[in-house]
């Protein structure tokens, strides 16, 4: 696990990650770095391949060709010093339906094999009072809400304190206050020098937080920068993320696409 | 809406076909090979029977075939339950007809066909029974339509009152226990059911080498010959008998109960429709841990339990087995659907456990406590890792091996078949009279069993997960369960020779031996100890194989696994 950490290395990096299902090319040859203390933002239509390149970041699939290092370090090659560093939350939370909340924080806290102690049982109180789950904590994660599984998933990212977060859509499901709380503490975090990589498909939200962000489309990067920089390789002086996205993943102008569908049906 | 039945029965149709198409070809050829071979020996076995029967039984004909139709009834009942809960009141497909302008009627008749496979399946070996029966009795030609209409039938009623049963525990349980109360039911009845058929079998049939004692079977029939479901037995039995009048009265009674048994059926799910779908289509019903909390509280104090003050290193062997612990404490549903499973072994050594057999006292116990860690380590160890569901991600994203993960799953199930193995080894050694130098060899070969099956076991369940799978019974492929069940066979058949070795090799070496042809000499019984060291190191290597094969499968595995 004490595998050196070069602080010049980017926090995550893709380099040409290539995944392939028989036939079908779901990643082509993504490459991007994200820095240290960074919220870099991941951004696709459906199917464009967002989750199938963080699920190579975070090691839940080998890839077909290419390297995703976590913290400089191979997380196809050494695993276990690469997951330790990083905390992936899916779309749909892994959690355990039939614990507690306190118990399956409990749980992720020895499986990471953190100490047991005061400070551990603290920390736990403390994220529990911050999703509001404390109320909960007699009730099984099973009769949980969307929201509040998603809210138990992220305390069980930071009860740890990864280095790197990889989520994605972390806002899904939450009701406005949560997830104005859950955006302020990502860029807390990343003040702290935790780096975020943020897929969602809410493009208010990855405006708003991201300093960067990469666009996939059909599993390859069309765009990667800031905001400025998009609206530069663009040529849309102005515009803002939503029309970019638009721009940058063209497919037939969705006006045209509705007045087509009325006038077929009338 | 007059046209909806036939459309969903359709999209029914098309979604089984698409799903059997998905399949991978190689698995549908072994499926496919499977029901053939398990067709032509279940069905041809229990033609045979029934064909002996019906013929040098004449006397007893009608006691077999309501003993029989009662036997499927029971056994649909416990069995085929899940897949009628599951047909009528689960599944996102349900509420979207519910939604849309279709009669529950429709939805009923639609959904009950599917209702019906399951018990249908069962009925296949009745059926051939009941076929041979015939044959051997030399029955007229419609006693041969009339037997499968009324095996039909008797499908029908035990599906209607399935579902009858669950409308009834949906309007008086409330919803939060009515999942855990319906697999209560299932399960206490299948223990049931496992017991008193193992009791009878072992007076039925319980000496060797003389015909069966019929008596027994009969006085049980005599007493339950009042249940409908032994009504079809009758009318069959009239037919073969030639009193058309008798089998026309008592098929009549059958039909008039599946009509009435079916519309009731049909009224009550109209009414509990949306209620079932509440309860068992939506998220897994879990218990509160502890009365529900009212009202604001303070922080939640870290409670004296937790390790306050306990400065030490979280183990993730530990976090595993507490949370597997915490998940089956709590899952009624698991607990009870192992219950039969947990009978079967315990019942079926019951059975076998009859004095007078050809073996000596100590090979039988050595039989016995084989048989009892293959059955507990595959009930309990098999589906260890399947049963992880979507927390599988989890420890796939932890800093685990998949090394890691067997290991502990192998030592969290390893204690409980543990103690049941010893408190069996006590109990048949001291039954038998043994010694106690025989109860010493015998504790040693269980805890050696436990550790050889507990890991084939683990490692089957890992060979072919199904994450997805609801229901731990259905979360091995095929391929996991074969190989479990071929590695566990062979580990018995290396470990019972290993054990031989060294006990008549011992006897040799001190020219005590009594091995037929074979000197008892040191020289030979020395070779045969040898050959005991060299049957252990195949266990392991077995043990060792299967593991790695395990560790493999584990480590590629890529899949997605939805919401479970």
């Amino acid at each position: 696990m004490a595998t050196p950490v070069s602080q010049a290395a980017p926090a995550v990096e893709a380099r040409q990650l290539v995944k392939r299902y028989g036939t079908i090319t779901a990643v082509d040859g993504v490459s991007f770095q994200a820095r240290r203390g960074e919220i870099f933002g991941f951004l696709g239509a459906n199917g464009a391949g967002k989750t199938t390149t963080l699920r190579m970041l975070c090691g839940l699939l080998r890839p077909t060709s290419g390297t995703a290092l976590i913290d400089g370090i191979d997380i196809v090659a050494q695993p276990l010093p690469a997951k330790a560093r990083l905390g992936y939350l899916d779309e749909e939370p892994f959690v355990h339906p039939h614990l507690t909340g306190r118990e399956f924080l409990d749980f992720v806290a020895d499986l990471y094999g953190m100490t047991r102690g005061p400070q551990r049982e603290e920390r736990k109180a403390r994220l529990l009072n911050l999703f509001d789950l404390a109320q909960k904590d007699g009730e099984l994660i099973g009769s949980y809400s969307h929201g509040m599984r998603q809210k138990i998933g992220l305390a069980s990212l930071l009860i740890r304190e990864p280095s790197v977060l990889l989520l994605d859509e972390p806002t899904n499901g939450l009701d406005p206050r949560s997830a104005r709380l859950v955006k302020d503490l990502l860029e807390e975090l990343a003040a702290r020098g935790t780096t975020v990589l943020l897929s969602t498909h809410i493009l208010e939200v990855a405006q708003a937080l991201c300093r960067r962000v990469a666009i996939i489309d059909r599993g390859r990067i069309v765009a990667i920068g800031s905001m400025d920089e998009l609206r530069v390789q663009t040529g849309s002086e102005g515009a803002n993320l939503e029309d970019l996205f638009l721009k940058l993943t063209a497919g037939p102008e969705s006006r045209e696409m509705i007045e087509r569908l009325l006038e077929g049906g009338s | 809406m007059v046209g909806a039945l036939p459309i969903i029965v359709r999209t029914e149709l098309l979604a089984a076909r698409n799903r059997l198409l998905k399949r991978n070809p190689a698995r549908l050829v072994i499926l496919a090979i499977t029901l053939l071979v398990a067709g032509v020996f279940l069905g041809g076995g229990a033609f045979a029977i029934g064909a002996t029967a019906g013929h040098f039984l004449p006397f007893a004909l009608d006691t077999l075939l309501a003993a029989g139709f009662t036997g499927l009834s029971l056994l649909m009942l416990v069995v085929g339950f899940p897949t009628v809960i599951a047909s009528l009141f689960v599944g996102r497909d349900l509420l979207q007809l519910v939604v849309a302008p279709v009669r529950n009627r429709d939805i009923f008749v639609a959904r009950l066909m599917i209702a019906v496979t399951a018990n249908l399946l069962l009925s296949f070996v009745l059926a051939a029974g009941v076929l041979g029966v015939g044959a051997g009795a030399g029955a007229p030609w419609f006693y041969f339509p009339m037997a499968l209409l009324l095996i039909a039938v008797q499908v029908l009623v035990v599906t209607a009152l399935q579902a009858i049963l669950m409308t009834v525990i949906l309007r008086w349980v409330p919803a939060k226990m009515a999942r855990d109360v319906a697999a209560a039911v299932a399960g206490l009845t299948g223990a049931g059911l496992y017991l008193a058929w193992n009791l009878n079998l072992r007076k039925t049939f319980g000496r060797r080498g003389t015909a069966p004692d019929i008596s027994n079977l009969a006085s049980v029939v005599q007493r339950i010959d009042w249940l409908p479901t032994t009504w079809p037995g009758h009318a069959l039995s009239s037919t073969l008998q030639g009193n058309t009048a008798s089998a026309l009265f008592w098929m009549l009674a059958a039909l008039a109960l599946a009509a009435l048994l079916v519309a009731t059926a049909e009224l009550l799910y109209g009414r509990t429709l949306v209620l079932g779908l509440g309860v068992f289509g939506g998220t897994t019903t879990v218990w509160r841990r502890r009365k529900a909390v009212t009202g604001s509280r303070p922080a939640p104090q870290p409670s004296p339990r937790s390790g306050v003050g306990v400065q030490r290193a979280g183990s993730p062997y530990f976090a595993i087995a507490r949370k597997d612990w915490l998940g089956f404490r709590r899952d009624v549903r698991r607990l009870t659907r192992l219950l039969p499973a947990m009978l079967l072994p315990l019942g079926y050594a019951a059975a076998l456990s009859q004095p007078a057999r050809n073996l000596s006292g100590f090979w039988s116990n050595v039989a016995l406590v084989t048989f009892l860690s293959m059955f507990m380590s595959s009930a309990l160890a098999t589906p260890s890792i399947p049963s992880e569901r979507r927390g599988f991600q989890l420890l796939r994203l932890a800093p685990l091996t998949m090394w890691h993960l067997l290991r502990a799953k192998v030592f969290i199930a390893l204690p409980v078949v543990l103690a049941t193995m010893l408190v069996f080894s006590v109990a048949v050694a001291v039954a038998s009279k043994s010694g106690a130098i025989q109860l010493l060899e015998l504790v040693i070969f269980g805890v050696w069993l436990a550790f050889g099956f507990v890991s084939i076991s683990v490692s089957g369940g890992a060979i072919d997960p199904h994450f997805e799978a609801t229901d731990d019974r259905r979360s091995v492929g095929v391929l996991g369960s074969l190989t479990s069940i071929g590695g566990s066979l062979g580990f018995s058949v290396i470990s019972i020779g290993a054990l031989a070795l060294f006990l008549f090799g011992e006897q040799a070496a001190a020219g005590a031996g009594n091995l037929g042809p074979i000197p008892s000499t040191p020289a030979v019984g020395l070779a045969m100890i040898l050959g005991g060291f060299l049957m252990v190191a195949a266990g392991c290597a077995l043990v060792a194989v299967m593991l790695t094969f395990a560790n493999a499968r584990l480590r590629a595995f890529e899949g997605s696994i939805s919401e479970t």
